[in-house]
């Protein structure tokens, strides 16, 4: 190993790819006394860009703060935003926040939801509910939403504790059909067919302002997830998702932490929920169904798990292909092979989940992690974003 | 003092029983190896004292106390720690976050971590050599000190190896081994599963397990005699 490390010093992620090289080794590990200095201070690919380089890197900056601040206003900019373009940018938003939360679960704690609409929906209803008839405020909607969906998911995270994997995620989808056709089929919560009316907050009625309201939450969840997996409790997530049995051995508190994953999710879930319901005005239960759940399953893990900008670019790719109905984009296809909008989504997903799954495990934040780090000031680095996770070396095999 | 009291243990996996009634002690400060071939038991019975495993009857005395059915986190704080059979660390952690998440009971207090951390790096030179490389990089040689010193962390009265030696060369498996004798100087009691008989060079003493049952117990030089080793081999 230490010849085929020594090769290219610095390479980000050459390590993973270099495991294979790794397990056989351990009966001459003796001899591998030296270590490799020039890894430790280039692994991070810190250096000082050039002039030309900050200017690049500040340029793009501007470019992409334009494209999400300054176009959807039409402020500063040559195109004419008009509302279905602003319908698309703010469902990418909400979907982008969904995205965020399913990926807590199937990323951050390895448990796959197919009953995530019901999270959303329960989290859109009840903040209708709260404003429409209780005629409260919805900041005081979004904040029950939130609540509801963390102790839906609580209650969800408490089966998890006992069923796994495959059967957690059928216990899941069994949950969401449970949902969908009852919960949602009472007209006292959901208005009925006709829906049930959620008014947008005084100040966020526009479509422009509501946008950057739902900008400011995304803003938040990215925030919190963030934190999420900076901290301790981060750090104790990866490890049970890496190995329950040998974290627990360390006083790593399988229950709690599994509980927090799914109250987090649970939390996002209800919080995209309410905006969802007060970006429609009037929210119908006919959204909530299965397949709304397997978009959101396959733009989380085609947008990659574990990584937070993919996941928002591919919610939004997503939202795209399910909003754009009326606008050119979405009806492509619907003009071309006559595939109608809202079934794009799901026979557009599979394809991109074939790819993902075979060629491109980090996904579409794979794709872009070259660009991020370029972004963020380090080098170029074709190889930045590629999955850092190796394999145990389990050398009982 | 005993610092653990292992009495009357019976372990099964589903309707198998494992262990057969296993009685022994280990004594406050000494290096204890647990010797067996394979399938006596030895796995099983460590992960009972961790308490990943619960016993069918038999109690586990730590300290004096009976563990009851205390949860694994409880017996971390409580003092034992365990270093995994097939080292199990965390390959997409770096060697620090893996050592951190050791000291998990511990981690209100960062100046306990960090004088640990800097003990383990101290015991495995070689980890800080390497303390931002993903775990699942290193070398098995590696990854086995990674383990021990992450069990380290939590500041263990008590730590269980299980099969250090696992998979590694003489030469590594020797360096693993020295190093229990500083955990010990530095007040440590180990517990070392294993079926190398090479190891019995560094324990105090030695527990030699046979079919779920405890054969023989010997202290000092005792155990090294070679006709002794024979009889536990077998031909």
């Amino acid at each position: 190993m230490s010849t085929t490390l020594r090769r290219k010093p610095g390479k980000r992620g050459h390590a993973a790819s270099e495991a294979s090289t790794v397990e056989p080794r351990d009966a001459d590990g003796a001899d591998d006394t030296k270590a490799l200095p020039a890894v430790a201070a280039a692994e991070n690919g810190w250096f000082r860009p050039s002039a030309g380089g900050w200017f690049a890197r500040a340029a793009a900056w501007v470019l992409l703060l334009w494209l999400i601040l300054a176009v959807p206003a039409n402020v500063l900019s040559p195109f004419d935003f008009g509302v279905s373009d602003i319908n698309l940018a703010i469902a990418a938003v909400i979907f982008a926040i969904i995205g965020l939360s399913l990926n807590v679960l199937i990323g951050y704690a390895g448990q796959l939801s197919l009953g995530h609409q019901a999270f959303v929906g329960i989290g859109a209803f009840a903040s209708a509910y709260v404003v429409t008839n209780l005629g409260l405020g919805f900041w005081f909607g979004v904040v029950v939403a939130a609540g509801f969906g963390a102790v839906q998911a609580l209650a969800l995270g408490a089966v998890s504790l006992r069923v796994t994997g495959l059967y957690f995620a059928l216990v899941s989808l069994a949950y969401g059909t449970f949902a969908e056709n009852s919960l949602f089929a009472v007209s006292e919560i959901t208005g009925g067919e006709g829906g049930k009316p959620a008014d947008r907050p005084a100040g966020f009625a526009e479509d422009q302002m509501y946008y950057f309201l739902c900008l400011a939450f995304l803003v938040l969840v990215l925030w919190l997830d963030w934190r999420l997996t900076r901290s301790k409790g981060g750090r104790a997530l990866q490890a049970l998702r890496e190995n329950p049995r040998v974290a627990a051995s360390y006083g790593i508190d399988v229950r709690r932490y599994t509980l927090l994953a799914f109250v987090v999710s649970g939390t996002f879930a209800g919080i995209g929920g309410a905006l969802m319901a007060h970006h429609q005005q009037i929210i119908v239960p006919g959204i909530f169904d299965f397949q709304l759940a397997l978009i959101f399953v396959v733009m989380t893990v085609v947008g990659g798990l574990r990584n937070r900008i993919g996941v928002v670019i591919g919610s939004a790719f997503f939202a795209g292909l399910g909003e754009g109905g009326g606008s050119e984009g979405g009806g492509f296809l619907e003009r071309t092979i006559g595939l109608p909008a809202e079934f794009t989504g799901i026979v557009i997903g599979p394809f991109l989940l074939l790819i993902v799954i075979t060629l491109l495990p980090g996904g579409i934040g794979q794709l872009i992690g070259p660009v991020k780090d370029w972004m963020l000031g380090k080098r170029f680095d074709r190889n930045a974003g590629k999955l850092k996770e190796v394999e145990v070396s389990d050398v009982r095999a | 003092m005993a610092l653990l009291h292992v009495e009357g243990l019976v372990v099964g996996y589903g309707q198998f029983p494992v262990l057969h009634g296993v009685d022994f002690t280990v004594q406050e400060g000494e290096v204890c190896v647990l010797l067996g071939l394979n399938g006596a038991g030895k796995t099983t019975t460590v992960s009972t004292i961790a308490g990943l495993l619960r016993p069918q009857s038999g109690r586990v005395h730590f300290a004096g106390r009976d563990l009851g059915h205390k949860s694994p986190s409880a017996r971390v704080s409580a003092g034992i720690s365990l270093c995994p059979e097939g080292r199990r660390v965390f390959p997409g952690l770096t060697v620090r976050q893996n050592l951190k998440l050791g000291a998990w009971t511990r981690r209100k207090s960062s100046a306990v971590v960090r004088d640990q951390m800097s003990l383990v790096l101290d015991y495995f030179p070689r980890l800080s050599e390497r303390s931002g490389q993903l775990a699942g990089t290193l070398s098995g040689g590696e990854q086995q000190m990674l383990a021990v010193g992450r069990a380290l962390m939590s500041r263990p009265k008590l730590l269980l190896i299980d099969e250090a030696s696992l998979g590694l060369s003489p030469t590594v498996a020797r360096v693993v081994w020295e190093v229990t004798s500083r955990i010990k100087a530095d007040g440590t009691t180990v517990l070392m599963v294993e079926q190398n008989a090479g190891a019995l060079p560094f324990a105090d003493r030695a527990l030699i397990m046979e079919k779920g049952t405890l054969v023989y117990t010997g202290v000092g030089d005792e155990v090294q005699q070679v006709n002794l080793r024979e009889a536990y081999l077998g031909a």
